[in-house]
């Protein structure tokens, strides 16, 4: 989006709120001053009172930007980038303006809003992270940062998760904050539930990926015009990849194996120009050309529905998923132990130690570049603490589920 | 010497040399528009006294990095009605090191910064709905826990 189109819109947001704003006539001359193309608007009659707008709300966009860039580009790491969130909640102006200064993890490393924890991680490197365990209570925690040791009390929460055994199965309820489990606001960003035995999961969001159809038992399917203002998706818990472990052929001597299948993520992601969808940062009920999500009326895809008590739960799918397999370690005659290079970043043996790998698939051809790329890694540097280390295609929530499924796998699996 | 008129009919005289600092200006020169005067419509008196007090010190003390440095961190600290006259006076007369100085100022008062801080800062009003409200409110406590 330019700069002009911004400022076309925001003309018209303002345009259309005159009833609650009034420009001054000073603000008229002021309006006129610099080389922005603003031309002075003639106060508009209004009948309710009169709310006068700053200035400040109103500075020419390439002077916002430059200073909400300056902001952002300064507080790169947490906690000073809440300066940026800061920003975006100022007002509608300063809002438009931060949307075009943050750039995507995937662009920069960075994460920033919470929906950041929903998109892809960089291309050439990981975003590195710890998780802390709590088992007096069950619950997870994962913070930005290289270990507690290193960051300590300035590591920034990301995400938490509490584990919720049930006769059949477990489910870990991962939310933005860590005391609130709700699943019926908005801190709930989803869910992994195992089968009884631990080796099968399944990774549930709370909204579906974009770009993807989704299919859901009982829901009617629209296709809605993307320029219009679309309604405020259903939270739900919309499958976004299912994991599976088994034992390998030296059943309990050996490390057992992982799968996961990406529903969400076709293979082709990794290819050169590749891509994966991802919901944008600001896709809410604040925009009106949000998201590119589109729901296909008859949908036609392969997808099985799987029937369960409220909130209704649906798989999307796409036809090529990204499949991602752990890597093999090797056998250390000397040491006596299976070894991966975990690159310093996992200290201390443990079966629940991975790091996975694009899985070879027979239809997509992955580049060689991209076959030895470690996408996810996940290990043990003390007691209750682990590090995890996630880059594109997976997002944090992706690569967080992924590994709470690790600390659930049962005996009977290792 | 250029003379400069500014929007309510203060005169200023200063030195081409001095003047050419601004992109706006220089270009006037060039293009022969500044045979008697140049008249900037967009920029009052009090505020072109204070861009001419800058430019004159960058001109003059030209290679006194120490000296220029604590020139600027006193030129801004000005009120914030002056900031903003002055930022839009930079911007309309293209005077990058005066802009980046005023632009960075007001990045920094940013720092730190509660959202309701930032807008009585600026007396910016909130003009989100209740409902968009509420959402902002869930990023903020996530960016604050």
């Amino acid at each position: 989006m330019s700069l002009k189109s911004i400022f076309r819109e925001l003309r018209g947001i303002s345009s259309g709120r005159e009833t609650k704003w009034r420009k001054q006539g000073e603000k008229k001359s002021v309006l006129g001053c610099g080389r922005s193309h603003i031309a002075p608007e003639s106060p508009q009659p209004s009948v309710f009172a009169v709310v006068q707008q700053s200035r400040w709300a109103n500075l020419p966009i390439e002077l916002l930007f430059d200073i909400i860039r300056r902001v952002e580009s300064s507080e790169t790491s947490w906690p000073a980038r809440r300066d940026v969130v800061v920003c975006a909640a100022v007002c509608r102006s300063w809002r438009e303006v931060t949307k075009e200064v943050v750039r995507t993890p995937e662009q920069c490393g960075l994460l920033t809003f919470p929906m950041s924890l929903k998109q892809p991680g960089p291309r050439d490197y990981p975003i590195q992270c710890f998780i802390r365990r709590e088992r007096g209570t069950s619950t997870f925690r994962l913070y930005l940062g290289l270990s507690p040791a290193l960051s300590g009390n300035a590591s920034k929460l990301l995400l938490a998760a509490k584990k919720i055994r049930r006769a059949t199965k477990t489910d870990f309820v991962i939310s933005y904050s860590a005391d609130d489990y709700s699943r019926a606001n908005d801190y709930y960003v989803g869910k992994l539930r195992s089968n009884f035995l631990g080796t099968k999961f399944i990774v549930y969001d709370s909204y579906p990926a974009c770009n993807s159809p989704v299919s859901s038992s009982g829901q009617s399917h629209v296709r809605i015009p993307s320029k219009k203002v679309l309604p405020r998706l259903p939270l739900g818990n919309y499958s976004t990849a299912s994991i599976c472990y088994e034992l390998n052929v030296l059943r309990t001597r050996g490390p057992r194996r992982m799968h996961c299948t990406m529903h969400s993520i076709p293979a082709s992601t990794l290819q050169e120009g590749g891509a994966t969808p991802a919901p944008e940062a600001f896709r809410n009920c604040l925009d009106g050309e949000s998201s590119s999500c589109s729901f296909v009326k008859g949908s036609t895809q392969e997808s099985t529905f799987i029937k369960l008590p409220l909130p209704p739960e649906s798989i999307q799918s796409t036809k090529n998923p990204l499949v991602l397999r752990n890597k093999a370690p090797r056998w250390h005659e000397q040491l006596q132990c299976w070894c991966l290079n975990f690159k310093g970043r996992v200290t201390v043996a443990s079966v629940k130690n991975f790091q996975l790998v694009a899985a070879m698939n027979p239809s997509e051809i992955i580049p060689v570049e991209e076959q030895d790329k470690v996408i996810l890694q996940f290990g043990k540097i003390g007691k209750d603490i682990f590090t995890m280390d996630y880059r594109y295609p997976l997002s944090a929530f992706q690569a967080f589920a992924i590994c709470l499924s690790s600390f659930d796998t049962k005996p009977a699996c290792e | 010497m250029i003379v400069l008129n500014s929007s309510d009919g203060a005169t200023f005289e200063v030195e081409e040399s001095v003047a050419v600092q601004s992109q706006t200006i220089k270009h006037m020169i060039e293009d022969n528009c500044a045979d008697t005067s140049i008249p900037l419509p967009n920029v009052n008196g009090v505020t072109l006294a204070r861009v001419l007090e800058y430019i004159k010190k960058h001109a003059e003390a030209k290679d006194d990095e120490e000296g220029l440095k604590s020139f600027d961190a006193e030129f801004v600290k000005v009120d914030q009605a002056s900031l903003f006259e002055i930022i839009l006076a930079a911007n309309y007369l293209d005077i990058k090191g005066l802009l980046d100085l005023t632009c960075q100022t007001v990045a920094d008062q940013i720092k730190d910064l509660t959202v309701e801080e930032v807008r009585a800062i600026f007396n910016i009003m909130n003009d989100f709905t209740p409902e968009e409200e509420a959402k902002l409110r869930n990023d903020h406590a996530w960016a604050f826990e």
